[in-house]
């Protein structure tokens, strides 16, 4: 299989590849830079060769500029909402996952399997159905246009991501090291704590990993549960979208909007690894 | 301290894991658990560690019920078949652990892991985890820990059953001598080889589909097993088995093999028995018994012949390597004095009247000192 | 039914590497139509390399794996004919035990009337015949494992069987019936059978020829009781046999060789100065005598151990230790005794190799 068409063949396909997730990018990056003229008039994409490089558009975004459209209050609102409710999820559904794969509940004829599919049935029904239960919810509980509110409703829809990936990953641990931990004096919790949770490390953060991107790229709970005091980011890069688009504006702000998750992403990194999350536990 | 129980029975989803469970263990002795496979061994074992619950029956440590008391309260260390260690923590801190569990000083805990780990011979591999090492460096690391606390009970369930042979030839004989030098614990240890038990010395318990069919001294149980169950759980390869009759002076196994009584059987009445005899008592002697070779097996420097005396099967043992073909002709004999024998319920009426060539050489030693 | 030949085969995983790494070392081998070989050796001596490259699941890095005389080297697995058997017993659970028999035929569309032929006399030989209609999932593990043998029969096509450590997970209690089913088996059939493991006992028994293995070498390939009496190596005599052959490390001298202050007088020649010379000698030919005779040694009684149908002493004479196996019907040993090594059970290993006279 190591043939030299074979090598030749896996290269043209994986530049192909390349090119077209990084186009994109590099289109939004250029186009950040560029003022109404650069534009309008045509595809350009070199800096100071095909057109005059400007800081408006970042200028703009950042309030510093004459149009003054604002995503730094969006952006901080938006973090403290992934981070809150991603960091919540992965501990409750750390803790559910754990009891999933280490006790067996019966209630009626509800079991474990039942337990797991509720938490997972939550990403399944469209999120349009959730979103009037939702809104009254958190109008009774007076929660509606507030990061409080928000964090709630994220806790509802990251919490079965955590419970699914946290419940393999415990299931992939051998029970004999929980009682071998007891057997060393450890406590059910200490166990837990002690032994359990460095040894699912690897689970926790790609948990977590999948907590921080749906919760920071949801628009749709993001721009229905919220009207003026409190705006996330997704909405308030949607917004900017007009009869005038401002794309320069538009641009510098989508690229903002990427950068956390590119820099976890590169922080990650090594837990990714496949051989370190195999290499875990055996 | 002693251990206690009283008709423990466990049954889960109707397969029942153990059945009237009774015994008492005293402190600082070493039992050996023999049995086969599903025999309730490890159900046992775990009872004891405090991870498995009992439905009926009493289990007491001096007279308090040990069944309500959780594990991390009992103190007591366990090696497991699989090798269990904590993956994210290297091999000292592995052995460390529970001692730092119980909140010993700094340099009290380094050098109770250093003595332990010279004795298991693995200080070189203390910084490594334990991914990195060879399955029996793993489980020495396992023993380590269990050894290392100060426990009352030490449970080794099966610890070498995943090793390979040569492996395990060795540990087999490393561990007789660590746990005769742990005399001021109990130490508990289940296998399924009567060899292993007979190599560890201890005191045995012979378990058979979850119930206790004989405790005592490996080599009394050897010499005089209780019943068939034990000739042949505590035997490898089991002890042979024959039913037959008891006319005059003569056992009839068959028509074609008719035997005198050996002189530790006179006072045998007339009657139906089961006759047992150790598969090394049956040797190949010209001119005797015409038997055919079902199979030659050989098992480490012994070969274990399969044979048929007309309709009764047969297991012998010889020394050596020989290779016999299938179907092969054999002629042989028992050594009749080594002759047990059964009532029909299994029970043992009769064992050899000196009851090895063993014992007996040993009890001429002794005079002979 | 074939005969098998292994020629100039080595493997590197990374073959192109300056200066390469071999799982397997470089090696010939030829195996009879019908014979059965076993491949013994600890984990990582380069046995499971070899069946993979039997298998098909592995191309070697260099060499011909020929099947009757037929290049079959780069060839894939399903088009070798070659049945396999795994550790762990490989069954349908949903599927009652005559499917799964029949399984690997209805995947060849053989008719219906062959298939139950075929299911039939297999089940036969295997004692299976009366829970055919049972479901598979509800018999025991070596049940199971024998209709995994018994799926690897069933082909009429099939020249040879690997069979990969098949006993693993059988108690031993039910090995003993296991492994006279496989003996017959072969025995009836005719098949070439290819056991691998890391069990001596089980090498031994099942197969006429064992091949021994370690780090990717073969050290050895003989029948039991060559492997036994004439180790061609000292690991040979150390992985075969229990307890291992007794080795003792001794001198060269004017016509023999010294052990310590035993001299044992032997015509040897082209043996370098610098050599390590071992002697081994296997318990069962060291025994014990309270009066000095020929070729004894006077020593003592370290620890005598008694295993119920025979006894391990260990006697100590200057720096050397030599375990003896004894039969139950001599008398124990203990204190200062002679210890008699018997000449012509003695090997001589230079450099771990076997001594013999050119």
């Amino acid at each position: 299989m190591n043939s030299s068409g074979y090598k030749i063949f896996k290269f043209v396909f994986l530049a192909f590849w390349a090119s077209f997730v990084v186009a994109p990018f590099l289109w939004a990056l250029t186009t950040s830079f560029k003022t109404i003229n650069g534009v309008t008039s045509g595809a350009t994409y070199i800096p100071w060769v095909d057109y005059e490089p400007s800081l408006d558009g970042w200028r703009n975004v950042l309030g510093t500029g004459s149009q003054g459209i604002n995503v730094i209050e969006p952006f901080i609102s938006s973090a403290y909402v992934t981070i809150g409710a991603s960091a919540l999820s992965l501990v409750l559904g750390t803790f559910v996952a754990y009891g999933l794969s280490r006790f067996k509940y019966r209630a009626g004829f509800i079991r474990n399997g039942d337990i797991t599919f509720f938490f997972i049935s939550q990403r399944i029904m469209p999120p349009v159905v959730l979103s009037i239960p939702f809104f009254l919810m958190l109008q009774q509980l007076g929660l509606l246009d507030s990061i409080f509110g928000l964090i709630l409703v994220y806790i509802a829809l990251l919490m079965p991501i955590a419970v699914w990936v946290m419940v393999d990953f415990f299931n992939n641990i051998p029970k004999e090291i929980d009682e071998m931990a007891m057997l060393d004096g450890c406590s059910p919790l200490q166990t837990f704590l002690r032994v359990i949770l460095p040894n699912a490390k690897p689970g926790l953060v790609v948990a977590g990993l999948f907590c921080v991107i749906f919760g920071w790229n949801d628009f749709f709970f993001a721009f229905t549960l919220t009207f003026t005091e409190t705006q996330l980011l997704p909405v308030a890069i949607v917004s900017l979208n007009s009869s005038a688009t401002p794309w320069w504006s538009l641009s510098a702000s989508a690229l903002i909007s990427i950068a956390p998750l590119i820099f976890v992403a590169v922080l990650v990194e090594k837990y990714l690894d496949r051989g370190n999350l195999a290499g875990a536990v055996k | 301290m002693s251990i206690v129980a009283e008709n423990i029975n466990l049954t889960v989803d109707g397969e029942t894991y153990l059945r009237n469970v009774s015994f008492e263990l005293p402190n600082e002795d070493f039992f050996i658990i023999v049995g086969r496979t599903k025999a309730g061994k490890t159900t046992l074992l775990r009872l004891l560690a405090g991870l498995e619950e009992i439905d009926s029956g009493s289990l007491t440590l001096d007279g308090d019920d040990l069944t309500k008391m959780p594990p991390w309260e009992r103190k007591v260390g366990m090696v497991y078949q699989q090798f269990i260690n904590y993956p994210h923590l290297n091999n000292f801190e592995n052995i460390a652990f529970p001692l730092r569990r119980a909140g010993l000083p700094e340099d009290k805990i380094a050098e109770a892991v250093n003595k332990v780990a010279a004795v298991l011979g693995v200080e070189e591999f203390l910084e490594k985890l334990p991914s990195e090492l060879s399955g029996g460096q793993q489980q020495r690391i396992a023993l380590a820990r269990a050894l290392v606390k100060d426990s009352k009970l030490l449970i080794l369930d099966e610890p070498l059953v995943n090793l390979d042979y040569k492996l395990r030839e060795q540990l087999r004989e490393e561990f007789k001598n660590i746990f005769n030098d742990q005399r001021e614990r109990l130490v508990i240890y289940s296998t399924t080889e009567p060899a292993e038990a007979m190599e560890l010395n201890g005191t045995v318990i012979v378990m058979h589909e979850g119930e206790i069919i004989q405790i005592g001294a490996a080599e009394e149980v050897y010499n005089r097993p209780a019943n068939t169950r034990v000739a042949e759980v505590f035997n490898d390869p089991p002890m042979n088995l024959v039913r037959g009759v008891v006319e005059g002076n003569r056992i009839h196994l068959n028509q074609d093999v008719i035997m005198a009584l050996p002189a530790h059987l006179q006072n045998l009445a007339a009657g139906r028995y089961t006759f047992g005899i150790r598969a090394a008592d049956i040797n190949l002697k010209p001119d005797a018994y015409a038997a055919e070779v079902q199979l030659g097996e050989i098992n480490g420097s012994e070969t274990i012949l399969h044979i048929k005396l007309g309709d009764i099967s047969l297991v012998t043992e010889q020394e050596g390597v020989h290779q016999y073909d299938l179907g092969a002709s054999a002629s042989v004999d028992f050594d009749l004095n080594q002759l047990y024998v059964f009532d029909n319920n299994g029970d043992l009426l009769f064992s050899p009247a000196t009851n090895s060539s063993f014992e007996k050489a040993m009890q001429d030693q002794e005079k002979d000192n | 039914m074939a005969s098998i030949d292994l020629k100039n085969i080595a493997h590197s995983y990374d073959p192109t590497a300056k200066d390469p790494i071999f799982a397997l070392q470089p090696f010939n081998l030829h195996w009879e139509d019908g014979g059965t070989y076993a491949l013994l050796g600890p984990s990582g001596c380069g046995k499971s390399t070899m069946l993979n490259i039997m298998s098909g699941l592995l191309t070697p890095s260099h060499g011909q794996l020929l099947v009757d005389n037929k290049d079959v080297t780069h060839l894939p697995t399903t088009q070798r004919n070659i049945a396999q058997v795994f550790q762990f017993p490989v069954i349908y659970k949903s599927k009652t035990i005559y499917e799964n028999l029949a399984f690997p035929l209805r995947c060849i569309k053989m008719n219906k009337h062959d298939i139950d032929r075929r299911v039939k006399e297999v089940a036969d030989l295997l004692n299976l015949t009366n829970i055919l209609s049972k479901s598979a999932n509800s018999v025991s593990a070596d049940t199971k494992q024998l209709i995994s043998v018994g799926r690897g029969l069933v082909r009429e096509n099939v020249s040879a069987i690997l069979m990969d450590e098949p006993l693993t997970v059988i108690d031993p209690q039910l090995k003993f019936e296991l492994r006279r089913k496989l003996k017959e088996i072969s025995a009836r059939y005719g098949h070439t059978l290819i056991y691998v493991t890391h069990d001596q006992n089980e090498a031994m028994t099942l197969a006429d020829q064992v091949v021994v293995m370690d780090k990717g070498q073969i050290m050895q390939m003989g029948s039991p009781e060559e492997l036994f009496e004439n180790p061609s190596h000292m690991h040979v005599g150390y992985f075969i046999g229990s307890p291992a052959m007794n080795f003792m490390n001794c001198r060269l001298s004017d016509q023999g060789i010294h052990i310590d202050d035993h001299f044992v007088p032997m015509e040897l020649e082209g043996i370098a100065d610098s050599a390590a010379l071992n002697m081994g000698v296997r318990p069962e030919y060291v025994s014990f005598s309270d009066t000095p005779v020929a070729n004894s040694v006077p020593a003592e009684i370290v620890e005598v151990q008694n295993l119920g149908k025979y006894a391990i002493a260990t006697a100590k004479f200057g720096n050397q230790r030599v375990k003896a196996r004894l039969s139950g019907k001599s008398k124990l040993p203990s204190g200062a005794t002679n210890l008699v090594l018997h000449k012509e059970h003695m090997r001589l290993y230079v450099d771990g190799h076997l001594y013999s006279a050119s």
